[in-house]
């Protein structure tokens, strides 16, 4: 579902934040990026999100050739991908409600199928009694569950998430990987950046290391005792 | 777990196998909603900076006024010529030394040739007795020894052409008892000149108008577009296409535009009114009871149009233009 292959980012300024990473996520697949700050794991999402593209290597992700994609085509391959910001990127000037229904919005839901599902996203992150609020009257870790529920609401063939716990408490973190596993039960491909070491320790990923842009190691999960 | 719980967990039951088209059959009434939400937000946004966008409606409205005033003088100048044609006219005024008698009988002959539709005489007597009315100096003109005025003869061409007239008028001059030849319908042929010459200032004005209106809309439009940068990029980022960025500023053109538009219709009222009160005294001396006409609903719907289409297109152009700028 999602392959690199030799891929290398270097940005404008020559800074290299990704040498070489080769690996392969497939669907049902649920796996941890980590690595310290700044080693590119944000960086990584970005090329599948088509926000910035590879320098050198192929990148091809839910069908999509990453290296050479029309605007429209961006667009579509979004579409088709729930992503969870690190800087939560809501909309401020609409209610909860209204951002996490933005992507249903986009592909044209009818207003009544698009209430259900809204709802029923809120209600998973546990903020359906937020629905009204506006994103600055929320606190850090209720922001983010926002982004988690816009991210998961249209159903997407993948989902992205950078660093969706960073602001939750343990029990909430659980709360949010419930909900991934649930995705990942029905076949997404879910790719998750996080510095979350307990966390990773107790799920039992797949896990991808990044050092320095560099592909560390490729953790599979550990056999079930 | 109650009933209504179950059935958002079902709602959101996670489906990798899903139809990507699901939900894009929304029915017309659902995109009518959707649609008249958009223009309602695009309304609402106009309205939080209520100073600009009246400069900007009332620099539209204007700019639309221009040509559509142009246009509305120059119909009602079509008009008036209209009620004129056919009425072309040449006088020959005659020698002083041409008898009244004679002068019936050269109006005989006239009437024989087939290029004359019409032609009558008048003597120096009929033609004091018509001023007199006219001018309403009979008293003084009673006093007059001596008659000023000569004999003449109006006829009317057959072919009211002005080639044909001027053709008529140059072999008349010819005859010996014919002291000038005038024809009456020069005023008439300079009218339509000056007609022509509006109108090809009004279509001229019109492209200005409409390129200066793609400016001044698509600069309006680029502000906004800057204003709500953050919102634009949100939307990308999840998977909004362009045109689904652009879509409110695409209202927010069309509403200058119409708005623009009605406002220009409005502000032609008054000119109208402005204008017909200054015309009446003019007209009077000319005893004539022509009105400056207003466009009539036809022509105000035009402009109202015509305003929403530039709008409606600047602000694609502009947006389409800026969005694409925008790039996480
Ligand atoms: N737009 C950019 N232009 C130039 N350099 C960038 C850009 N974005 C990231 N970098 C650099 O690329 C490297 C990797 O950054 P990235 O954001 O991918 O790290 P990260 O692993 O997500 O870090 P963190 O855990 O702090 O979020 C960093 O050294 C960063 O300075
Ligand atoms: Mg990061």
């Amino acid at each position: 579902m999602i392959k690199f292959d030799n891929v290398s980012k270097r940005y404008a300024d020559g800074q290299e934040a990704l040498s070489d990473i080769s690996f392969e996520v497939s669907r049902g697949e649920f796996a941890f990026i980590t690595g310290h700050s700044g080693a590119g794991k944000s960086t990584l999402l970005n090329l599948i999100l088509a926000i910035q593209t590879p320098s050198s290597g192929q990148l091809i992700a839910n069908g999509v050739n990453l290296n050479r994609v029309s605007t429209s085509q961006i667009a579509r391959h979004r579409r088709q991908i729930g992503t969870v910001f690190q800087n939560h990127q809501l909309l401020h000037d609409r209610s909860v409600y209204d951002n996490v229904a933005l992507p249903l919005e986009i592909c044209g839901y009818q207003p009544n199928d698009a209430a259900r599902r809204v709802r029923a996203a809120l209600d998973k992150v546990g903020l359906l009694n937020k629905e009204k609020s506006f994103p600055d009257a929320l606190s850090g870790g209720e922001q983010q569950r926002v982004g988690i529920a816009r991210a998961v609401v249209n159903r997407p063939s993948i989902i992205l998430a950078d660093e969706p716990t960073g602001n939750l408490d343990p029990a909430l973190s659980a709360e949010v990987m419930k909900i991934f596993q649930q995705f990942q039960s029905v076949g997404v491909c879910l790719l998750v950046a996080s510095h979350d070491a307990a966390l990773i320790e107790r799920l039992n990923c797949r896990t991808i290391v990044l050092e320095g842009g560099k592909l560390l190691a490729d953790q599979k999960p550990r056999p079930q005792a | 777990m109650n009933a209504t719980k179950r059935r958002n967990d079902n709602a959101n039951q996670p489906r990798v196998k899903r139809n990507t088209r699901a939900g894009q059959s929304a029915s017309f009434v659902d995109l009518v909603k959707l649609h008249r939400r958009i223009a309602r937000d695009s309304a609402s946004r106009l309205l939080q900076t209520p100073a600009s966008s009246l400069v900007t409606l009332f620099v539209v409205a204007v700019a639309l006024l221009l040509p559509a005033l142009l246009f509305g003088l120059n119909s009602n100048l079509a008009s008036l010529l209209a009620g004129f044609q056919n009425s072309a006219q040449v006088t020959l005024y005659l020698q002083d030394s041409v008898s009244e008698a004679d002068g019936e009988e050269i109006s005989n002959d006239l009437l024989t040739r087939n290029d004359i539709e019409n032609a009558y005489y008048v003597s120096p007597s009929q033609a004091l007795d018509e001023f007199g009315a006219s001018s309403g100096l009979e008293d003084l003109l009673t006093e007059m020894t001596a008659n000023p005025l000569p004999g003449a003869i109006v006829l009317t061409p057959s072919d009211v052409s002005s080639v044909a007239v001027d053709e008529l008028a140059r072999q008349l001059q010819k005859l010996s008892q014919v002291d000038v030849v005038q024809i009456d319908s020069l005023w008439l042929q300079r009218l339509a000149a000056i007609s022509n010459l509006v109108s090809a200032i009004g279509r001229v004005l019109a492209v200005i108008v409409i390129l200066g209106l793609f400016f001044v809309v698509g600069n309006t439009i680029k502000l906004a577009i800057e204003n709500r940068k953050a919102e634009i990029l949100v939307i990308k980022l999840v998977g909004g296409s362009d045109m689904y960025a652009a879509r409110p500023f695409l209202y927010t053109g069309l509403l200058y535009g119409l708005g623009g538009g009605v406002l220009a219709t409005l502000l032609q009222g008054i000119v109208l009114a402005t204008f017909n009160s200054n015309l009446e005294v003019l007209m009077r001396l000319y005893e004539s009871d022509f009105q400056l006409r207003g466009f009539g609903l036809m022509s105000s719907l035009l402009i109202i149009v015509a305003g929403a289409t530039v709008g409606w297109t600047a602000a694609l152009m502009a947006s389409l233009r800026h969005i694409r700028a925008i790039n996480p």
